[in-house]
């Protein structure tokens, strides 16, 4: 109770500050005219975790990509610390750190020596073997895998050095890509201390997973997509109370019945 | 930020278990070939001494000028061991005669066609063949790899410039592959060195352009794998199109090339060319036995009814004037034959250069065809080394034709002299060449091997040094554009 009210304390003071990621009615249409995203808006504040919640297809990994500039929306903004990704793509990048899923890193390369290239690539070249180590630690990866290469390593003590790398890049906001992918019951477990400790550090995370009951345990805001909408936003303290697989589910099947198929676009947007 | 790309791109490389294995067995590749090219230049040395040593002692111990044929050899040269080119295929001798054609014939090929059918592996060939798919094996996946294994969007979410980012790659990639392939191409280096090769100063500086062509060849392999992998997604779609890519451009281009050329100018065989002289001397010698029946009945005609003395008599005084008649007969149809043949030989080869140079222009569309003629062209190992050892051994049989008359002349009226004595004398006559002293032969002239100049060389490898930088940029070029508008989901 008293951990709860630490964070609903911490949640509020953060919010008064300014936003580190904002969605501002972005929009995604592909050259095919598939709809990938229609109008989400959202704002992530430091000390915040933000879990977009969707099935395959929602519209969660396409709003991690509008963050990155990997694809330009069609309509709106995204805006990292203030920074409109499409239009300043590499300062934006400055501020953000990124865990993907499934990401294999390099098979030929131990975690360390991974671990040195994308730090420095972060532009953090101060970092020593012990820092790495430290930071692999924390990650919950065992010190004799430290110097092993990737390539005999599971999916999730891979997905632990990807969670180590956006650590070391120490950016204000993190964005995660299913980062639970692969992760067994236990690494869940610290993953879920990790995100805390990481909003304590005052980072603004933006989250994208189906995993209800870990985004119920530690984000701050849920959202839920569907087909490009975000069709639900509630507070961790709105939710409280609630059972969010029901509310997940309900949402999911009223938003199919209301909801038109596509959208209506009036000329085919350019892809980066 | 570009260094931290470029030092993990060698890293990324040289940890590679296949890089290890691959480097392995082209570095063998590359020493065996320099090795046995070296033992193999040493052999035909060996062989080009101990046959012009025959040549010379033949003729030194010759007893007549009449009769003398001569035989010149083509002398190996040590830019072979690196670029065989043509020389195996081309004659390694021809007969010196003014009755004879001059006729590169005896090439190693035609001695032992085992060797033909599988070639010389030679350092141009494992850099044309081998290198090019080494190449491709290590940067076929260079920019989907990425995406595949996820690292391309976890380096793209940093501030990075994508253009750095391929450049990067492609400078990795390139330092990564060719420093370590430079060091067994610097120990054949070395082996030439320590297994006596006599190289010139000229040859040191072909081979180092040799080498540098080969480097160039080389990245344009780098530079077209980038723009293939940055043109598909899959890793998997990008080798297969590589391995296509590269079968058109190695194999099909340059021997499609050569077909086409064959069939747009219509060059006559050999058996053609032949038989048409062999018509026309035939032709020729029936003139002169006409013309012989003819000269005859004019030359007693004044003489019907004269006594068998008189008509001994009249012979005798003339006959030294009509044997040089005969003899200006037999030597003018000599020479429009050998001007007939001349001129059949220039259209034929004129027809043979014209098809060479439409397959040249064709093949060159293949950078692998631009690199081969380059660098046969640097080693004096190209088609032309056929007209340049002609051109100079045609030349040489002019002079030594002519000094062969002269000797032949003077050989004459030094027989004429002995007879004139051993007649007066009641001495016997000796024939010449029949176990007389050895006539002076010191003055004779010497062949020399056609010498090609560096510059010379260098002028026409311009054009296809050109070629393979203008592919090689195009190639990074459409790479550069592909990439920068990569989808890296």
């Amino acid at each position: 109770m008293e951990e709860s009210n630490r964070m609903e304390e911490g949640t509020s003071a953060a919010r008064n500050e300014a936003p580190l990621l904002e969605a501002d009615g972005l929009t995604k249409v592909y050259e095919d005219g598939t709809l990938g995203l229609n109008k989400v808006s959202f704002t992530v504040h430091p000390g915040e975790i933000y879990a977009m919640l969707g099935g395959n297809g929602a519209g969660k990994t396409t709003t991690i990509n509008l963050f990155l500039n990997f694809i330009e929306p069609t309509e709106g903004e995204a805006r990292v610390d203030g920074i409109v990704t499409h239009k300043e793509p590499l300062k934006a990048k400055e501020r953000l750190a990124f865990v993907s899923e499934n990401v294999m890193l390099y098979p030929n390369f131990t975690a360390i020596q991974n671990l040195d290239f994308f730090a420095k690539l972060g532009g953090k070249k101060d970092y020593s073997k012990d820092d790495y180590r430290d930071v692999l630690m924390r990650v919950g990866l065992e010190e004799v895998a430290h110097s092993r290469r990737l390539k005999g390593y599971s999916k999730g003590m891979r997905q632990k050095c990807g969670i180590a790398i956006a650590i070391l890049k120490d950016a204000p906001a993190i964005l995660l890509d299913e980062p639970t992918a692969g992760l067994d019951p236990k690494a869940g477990r610290e993953f879920i201390k990790l995100l805390e400790d990481l909003r304590s550090e005052q980072k603004a995370i933006l989250m994208s997973t189906h995993d209800i009951f870990r985004a119920k345990d530690v984000a701050d805001t849920i959202g839920i997509m569907n087909l490009g909408e975000l069709v639900m936003q509630r507070s961790a303290e709105e939710l409280r109370g609630e059972d969010l697989e029901k509310l997940y589910v309900q949402y999911m099947a009223g938003y199919m019945e209301k909801t038109p198929e596509s959208v209506p676009h009036e000329e085919e947007p350019a892809i980066s | 930020m570009f260094t931290i790309l470029v030092e993990k791109e060698l890293k990324a490389i040289l940890q590679s278990p296949k890089f290890v294995a691959t480097f392995g067995v082209c570095s063998l590749l590359i020493l065996l070939s320099v090795f046995i090219g070296i033992q193999e230049y040493h052999a035909s040395v060996d062989q080009y001494e101990t046959a012009t040593q025959l040549v010379d002692q033949s003729l030194a111990e010759a007893t007549s000028f009449f009769a003398m044929d001569n035989t010149v050899y083509r002398k190996p040269s040590p830019m072979q061991i690196f670029v065989s080119g043509v020389s195996f295929d081309v004659g390694r001798l021809s007969k010196i005669s003014s009755r004879e054609d001059v006729k590169l014939e005896q090439s190693l090929y035609s001695e032992s066609p085992l060797f033909a059918v599988f070639r010389f592996v030679d350092f141009t060939f494992i850099v044309q063949v081998v290198l090019s798919l080494f190449a491709i094996l290590f940067t076929f996946d260079a920019i989907n790899g990425e995406r595949e294994r996820g690292t391309l969007k976890l380096a793209l979410s940093n501030a990075i410039p994508r253009g750095q980012y391929l450049f990067a790659k492609f400078v990795g990639s390139w330092l990564g592959l060719t420093i370590p392939l430079l060091i067994p191409i610097l120990i054949g280096v070395l082996l030439l060195m320590v297994l006596n090769v006599p190289m010139t100063g000229d040859d040191w500086a072909k081979l180092v352009a040799l080498i540098g062509v080969s480097i160039l060849y080389f990245t344009f392999f780098i530079a077209l794998s980038l723009l293939v992998s940055s043109l598909t997604k899959r890793s998997s779609v990008s080798f297969l199109v590589l391995l296509v890519v590269w079968i058109m451009l190695v194999l099909i281009v340059p021997r499609g090339a050569t077909m086409a050329a064959g069939q747009l100018v219509s060059v006559p065989t050999v058996a053609e060319n032949e038989s048409q002289k062999d018509r026309f001397r035939t032709d020729q010698q029936q003139l002169i036995r006409e013309w012989r029946q003819e000269a005859w009945k004019n030359r007693f005609s004044a003489l019907e009814g004269a006594s068998r003395e008189e008509r001994r008599a009249y012979y005798d005084a003339n006959k030294d004037e009509w044997d040089q008649e005969d003899r200006d007969v037999r030597e003018e149809m000599e020479l429009s034959v050998t001007e007939f043949n001349r001129k059949l030989n220039e259209d034929l080869r004129n027809a043979k250069l014209e098809q060479e140079r439409l397959a040249f222009i064709l093949s060159r569309f293949s950078p692998s065809s631009a690199y081969q003629l380059t660098a046969m062209n640097l080693g004096g190992t190209n088609t032309s080394i056929k007209k340049r050892y002609e051109d100079q051994m045609f030349a040489y049989r002019e002079s030594f034709s002519s000094y062969l008359k002269t000797k032949q002349e003077e050989e004459r009226a030094e027989r004429r002299r002995q007879a004139r004595q051993s007649a007066s004398g009641g001495r016997m006559i000796m024939f010449l060449g029949s176990g007389g002293e050895a006539v002076d032969t010191s003055d004779m002239p010497k062949f020399v091997d056609p010498v090609e100049s560096l510059s010379a060389v260098l002028k026409p490898s311009m054009i296809d040094f050109g070629l393979l930088s203008v592919f090689t940029v195009l190639a990074f070029a459409g790479a550069f554009v592909a990439f920068i508008r990569y989808d890296v989901r």
